[in-house]
């Protein structure tokens, strides 16, 4: 892939990850499951598309990137604390998995949606010094398991599509 | 070089639900028993990290509370609320009512947490 075309999609994620997250606002999960920080984990899906479609390091640039504007639009200081808590270790938890053969994206998005919670409740422990929050944390993986294997099938559905799209780039699927 | 992608559910992918599950019970085990114990009688607002008030559950009361944002907490026949906020997400106000001990609502962009504890202060341990 030439170097344009690399920070083309790069910016082209960022802002449908900032979308996404902005749109994953407005579907009160809350209502239905009260949870603090329950969501679907929308801006995953650009996460996951990013680490096995461009690679780790993008999907790296991609996130933090997208961490910092997210607090600029809206989340503030607090928002990006926490969203970097629980992004930065379902990324590192993610690019691990992919490595692993007996995992699909599937299995790489439950650990990574499991991960993100994670990081979140441990921003939320530190920056409250509450272990109390940690209470939430079994109720809120067992939902990862179904935001998880949500967000991954999306992954995979839009992958398909795109390795078959002619970038000159070099990746198929495997069975 | 061809890179190949694993984008079907794989057997494989059973075992990250498995490591899932076991993760979520064994934090039911560590914390479950430490966080809820008998019923809960005191409710403690901390707001920065600082208890600034605490009521009895049983008293019912509306208690405004101001910072970054604005929050009203409602307690009312032995529950406690949210019921007001006009932080981003509303997330606090999302969250109903709340009567167990141990259970905690959170309004993170306020920094406020309202805490339900036992009739005695049944705080096992506060990470620092």
């Amino acid at each position: 892939m030439k170097k344009a075309e690399n920070v083309a999609l790069c910016g082209v994620m960022i802002s449908l990850a900032l979308v996404l997250s902005y749109m994953e606002r407005l579907i009160p999960l809350q209502m239905v499951i009260p949870l603090p920080g329950i969501k679907l984990g929308l801006a995953n899906i650009v996460t996951l598309v990013s680490l096995y479609f461009l690679g780790s390091k993008q999907a790296w640039a991609i996130l933090l990137i997208r961490c910092i504007l997210g607090a600029v639009f809206g989340g503030g200081i607090s928002g990006l604390l926490f969203s970097v808590g629980g992004s930065i270790l379902a990324l590192t938890v993610m690019s691990a998995a992919k490595k692993v053969s007996c995992f699909s994206i599937f299995g790489v998005s439950i650990l990574g949606a499991a991960a993100h919670n994670i990081g979140q409740i441990f921003m939320a422990v530190i920056l409250m010094k509450s272990i109390y929050i940690s209470g939430y944390l079994p109720y809120l993986l067992v939902i990862a398991l179904f935001t998880g294997f949500a967000t991954g099938s999306a992954a995979a559905g839009i992958l398909r599509v795109l390795i078959k799209m002619p970038m000159g780039i070099k990746i198929k699927e495997s069975n | 070089m061809k890179e190949t992608l694993r984008l079907s559910f794989r057997k494989g992918d059973l075992w990250a639900i498995v490591l899932v599950i076991l993760l979520a019970l064994l934090t039911v085990g560590l914390w479950g028993r430490k966080v809820v114990s008998d019923t809960a009688g005191t409710v403690q607002i901390y707001q920065n990290n600082q208890c600034i008030m605490e009521y009895s559950l049983f008293q019912d009361a509306l208690i405004p509370v101001e910072g970054e944002y604005h929050n009203i907490i409602q307690i009312s026949g032995g529950k406690v609320a949210i019921v007001e906020s006009n932080c981003p997400g509303e997330d606090c106000v999302h969250s109903g009512w709340i009567k167990s001990p141990g259970r905690s609502l959170v309004c993170l962009p306020n920094k406020v947490e309202v805490r339900l504890v036992g009739k005695e202060d049944e705080v096992d341990f506060i990470v620092r």
